[in-house]
């Protein structure tokens, strides 16, 4: 098994608690990557593209869909047009399960969609497998920065 | 083979000076028939035509003899005083010299009896430079006192003025008349736009029968008498079996000309014209013209039955003076009652526009207390509006005013901007497969509203055959052929005049033209203004299918949010163990329930409005396949319990929207495995042909000749009362966390459901036995 260094997560979240119960998830699974955290889609893509104070480069990006500002499909779209960003994996956790939601999310590149549960336990598991899954289980693409 | 030019025949008279006596007319020379120079005087006078400048005798007629008792030859060439005598001759020379006598017949004075001869009446007038002498023995010398005429046609004016409307006026000049003369019957006799007449007033003898309402053909009054009305005012023939006398010679010897006797009171009538008179047994005859600007509006007819009737010169000049007096006032009135119709018109057509704004619908202008039919006179009116026609009174079929409508459309006159108006009396010749409806719609008048939507008015006016009674019965008088061929009887005049009339209305007055126009414009805004109301319409529904998108959408998201954020407290406080006491420990439990609960409602919430939206997506369906679907979604939600999901035959493939239809079932199943306290449940799903007998529990008209589908359950069932309600959205029967704590959404989501489908939901329950719950769908097995 190749080790590799930890990457960060971003998370694209309006709400406090629900942001709280990511931090709780990352926290439970005993996860060494630092989490982020931004407010808007103006936001998540500033810290990406490093116009903001620090530039990271995620392992994952986690993107509610309704954020104030530029919300997070639009956020979506624009990670996967941008040939810098388009690599990364992006996981949609939203309150809606509206089908059209669901369906042009993955058309618009998303790699996984899950309706956040109202009950906590069932919340905080379902993060809890998100995490597991990307950060330890799949295999992640290398960014065009790294490989320049 | 031969081809032969035809010619006319050359009239009788061509080359010589015309003679009634010697040349006759016939119905198909009539309107030939040279009626000022008619070379004969009516028999009950005598007539002399004097040189001007020295009243030598230059014609006389021939039967002068009876009168002045010397033959018409013996007194050519001879000085009028020798007829006359020299005081009757000095008078004449004194008035010819003093009075204006051109065309301008002037009483002269009345010789005295001679003989068997009795008094006579002279009246003389200058025409062509030569003085005309006429003697006419009137009765004067009777006994009786003459009645002051000046005084009746004073009072008989007044009446005029006092009228109305054009009948009134028409039916005051008849009575008028009647009482100035004494004749037996006096009619108002109108003409027509295409000539025909119609009787509109009448006074008469109380035993006759009436002729008002009355038509008579054009033909009844040839051209050449109708011209002559426009220059003469009376035209007296006081003795129609009197015959005929020939002027000696016909023509003038001075200038060789026949003498014109437009304004001769004895002026020879034709033969046609005696003719009809007797064959309506008519002895004597009055008439005199009503004109407009210039125009022949009509006559006033007087017919006598009981013998020749003489009207004496007094008489005949308050007759001209009333004609005249009629011709001058006659308009004023029927300008003042065209004032009062196209008032009508106007104040009906407002009332309609009124209500059918009011209404929102041109349906308003057929089918309320007030229609079309109250304002113009006619006998049909139709609205063709959005592919819909609405028609009143007598009418063609609508297929056949669908055709009339296409063929309307290609008529210019429908093109115009300004006045799209079509107007006809006659609209089989225009329209030949008009003919089929004439009886209703000989007559049309048509206005687009709306060129883009095909928006047309119609009135109809039926044939004038199907609304006048005709002058003249067919059948009762023979022909009677006269000495110069066929004449003009009343049999020949119905016939002509059925001619005339077939497939011919009454034609449309500028006024109702006017007014159909107006009530466009008026309508124009109705119907303009409908159609944005409809485009407003639709945008609001959009908007409002955007506010249920975005209600949705709140009720789903920012709804759901903030529960998580409750949820997640609740459950955090919870683990904190040692800081909760348990009934603290019970409120947080709580607390989490209901938030749990709340997201419950939301969702079916939300399902429930999205259950009514979208289009059906329908295709061949295996319900069967559909069913299994339902039943393993159903299972996968609760395992705590047994169920027999029991399917006795396999259901049907049939057309349908195959995720509604799923829904529907998993809605059903849902709710029998939900509503038991049976520890094992048993749940029956099956369906009943069209034509097969089983238990339909009560189904609703409307289900006929459909499959119904049913689930069945053997749960808690349902009390009747309560029935209506459980397909009511959030309706629930029991306690909020008693049967799994549903949402109470899931029938009024069936319902749903299968009314899109165009079906029905019901159900039969038995309280502590269980519930069946039907449904049928559009689609039937196939």
């Amino acid at each position: 098994m190749i080790a590799r260094a930890a990457p960060p997560v971003l998370v694209l979240e309006d709400s406090d608690e629900d942001f709280d119960t990511a931090l709780e998830a990352a926290g439970g699974a005993r996860l060494a990557n630092r989490v982020f955290r931004a407010k808007t889609g103006d936001a998540c893509l500033a810290l990406l593209r490093g116009e903001a104070v620090e530039q990271i480069h995620p392992g994952l990006v986690l993107l509610d869909l309704n954020t104030p500002g530029m919300d997070g499909r639009d956020a979506l779209i624009a990670i996967r047009t941008e040939p810098a960003l388009r690599h990364l994996p992006l996981v949609v956790l939203s309150t809606s399960a509206n089908p059209r939601d669901v369906a042009r999310c993955y058309a618009s590149g998303a790699n996984a969609y899950h309706v956040k549960p109202v009950r906590y336990l069932d919340h905080l598991l379902l993060l809890r497998a998100v995490f597991s899954y990307w950060l330890t289980h799949a295999a992640l693409a290398q960014g065009p920065g790294l490989v320049s | 083979m031969t081809t032969e030019a035809i010619t006319p025949a050359p009239l009788p008279w061509e080359g010589q000076p015309y003679s009634i006596k010697r040349h006759g007319t016939t119905i198909t020379n009539c309107d030939a028939e040279p009626v000022q120079t008619p070379g004969c005087i009516q028999a009950h006078g005598a007539l002399l035509v004097l040189r001007q400048a020295d009243l030598t005798i230059l014609q006389a007629s021939e039967n002068v003899d009876r009168w002045l008792g010397s033959p018409a030859t013996a007194l050519l060439g001879r000085s009028v005083a020798s007829a006359i005598g020299e005081g009757a001759a000095a008078r004449l020379r004194e008035l010819v010299r003093g009075e204006p006598t051109e065309n301008n017949p002037s009483y002269v004075l009345t010789l005295e009896a001679r003989g068997d001869a009795p008094p006579l009446d002279v009246v003389a007038h200058v025409t062509g430079g030569a003085l005309v002498v006429e003697l006419e023995a009137t009765g004067r010398g009777d006994v009786r006192p003459a009645p002051d005429y000046y005084a009746m046609v004073k009072g008989a004016v007044a009446g005029l003025q006092a009228t109305r409307t054009v009948r009134d006026f028409c039916q005051t000049v008849s009575g008028e008349v009647r009482k100035l003369t004494g004749l037996d019957r006096v009619m108002v006799y109108r003409f027509h736009e295409d000539g025909h007449g119609e009787v509109v007033a009448e006074s008469r003898r109380a035993d006759l029968a009436p002729w008002l309402g009355f038509h008579y053909p054009a033909e009844d009054i040839p051209r050449p008498a109708r011209e002559i009305f426009k220059q003469i005012w009376i035209r007296p023939v006081p003795d129609v079996g009197a015959g005929l006398a020939e002027l000696v010679p016909l023509a003038n010897p001075d200038t060789g000309e026949p003498l014109t006797m437009t304004h001769c009171t004895l002026r020879g009538p034709s033969i046609m014209y005696t003719e009809y008179l007797q064959n309506m047994g008519v002895r004597a005859a009055l008439t005199m013209p009503i004109r407009r600007d210039g125009e022949l509006w009509g006559l006033i007819a007087c017919h006598h039955y009981s013998g020749p009737a003489a009207v004496p010169y007094e008489v005949r000049a308050a007759c001209e003076f009333f004609a005249q007096v009629v011709s001058l006032q006659h308009g004023a009135v029927e300008d003042r009652e065209q004032l009062g119709y196209r008032m009508q018109l106007e104040g009906i057509h407002q009332q309609l526009v009124a209500s059918a704004v009011q209404e929102r619908g041109l349906a308003a202008l057929t089918e309320g207390k007030l229609t079309l039919l109250d304002a113009m006179d006619a006998g049909g009116a139709a609205v063709y509006h959005r592919k819909q026609w609405w028609r009143v009174g007598k009418t063609p079929s609508e297929p056949e005013l669908a055709a009339l409508g296409e063929w309307l459309h290609q008529r210019r006159e429908l093109e115009s901007t300004d006045h799209p108006v079509y107007a006809t009396s006659t609209l089989s010749r225009d329209y030949p497969p008009a003919a089929a409806f004439a009886d209703v719609a000989s007559g049309l008048l048509a206005v687009a509203l709306s060129p883009s939507h095909g928006s047309v008015l119609f009135w109809f006016r039926p044939e004038t055959l199907q609304t006048v009674t005709w002058g003249g019965d067919p059948n009762e008088k023979p022909t009677v052929p006269g000495p110069h061929g066929p004449r003009l009887t009343p049999r020949r005049s119905f016939e002509l005049f059925v001619e005339s009339v077939q497939q011919r209305s009454l034609p449309w007055k500028p006024v109702e033209i006017a007014a159909a126009d107006r009530l466009r414009l008026l309508l124009i805004e109705l119907v303009i203004d409908q159609a944005e109301r409809l485009d407003e319409l639709n945008a609001d529904l959009v908007r409002s299918n955007e506010d249920l998108d975005a209600f949705a959408y709140v009720a789903s998201h920012d709804l759901k949010e903030p529960l998580r954020g409750i949820h997640k407290y609740a459950h955090q406080l919870l683990d904190d163990a040692a800081s909760v006491n348990e009934e603290q420990r019970r409120k947080l439990e709580a607390l989490m329930r209901l938030t749990l609960r709340m997201d419950s409602l939301l969702e079916s919430l939300l399902h429930f409005s999205q259950v009514g939206r979208g289009t059906l997506d329908l295709g061949s369906v295996d319900l069967d396949e559909v069913l299994g679907e339902a039943v393993e979604m159903v299972e996968a939600r609760r395992t705590e319990r047994q169920t027999d999901v029991v399917v006795a035959r396999p259901l049907p493939r049939i057309l349908c929207d195959r995720i509604r239809v799923r829904d529907v079932f998993v809605n059903l199943l849902s709710n029998a495995m939900k509503y038991t306290d049976r520890p094992r449940r048993r749940v029956e799903i099956g369906y009943l042909a069209p034509d097969e007998a089983g238990d339909r529990g009560g189904a609703p008209p409307g289900t006929q000749g459909h499959a119904v589908y049913f689930v069945r359950d053997d749960g808690i069932g349902i009390k009747p009362r309560h029935v209506e309600q459980v397909f009511k959205i959030f309706r629930r029967l029991h306690g909020r966390d008693e049967y799994g704590g549903g949402a109470g959404a899931g029938l009024a989501i069936v319902k749903k459901h299968v009314e899109r489908h165009g079906g029905r939901v019901w159900l039969d329950s038995t309280p502590g036995e269980g519930t069946t719950v039907f449904f049928t769908l559009e689609g039937d097995p196939s």
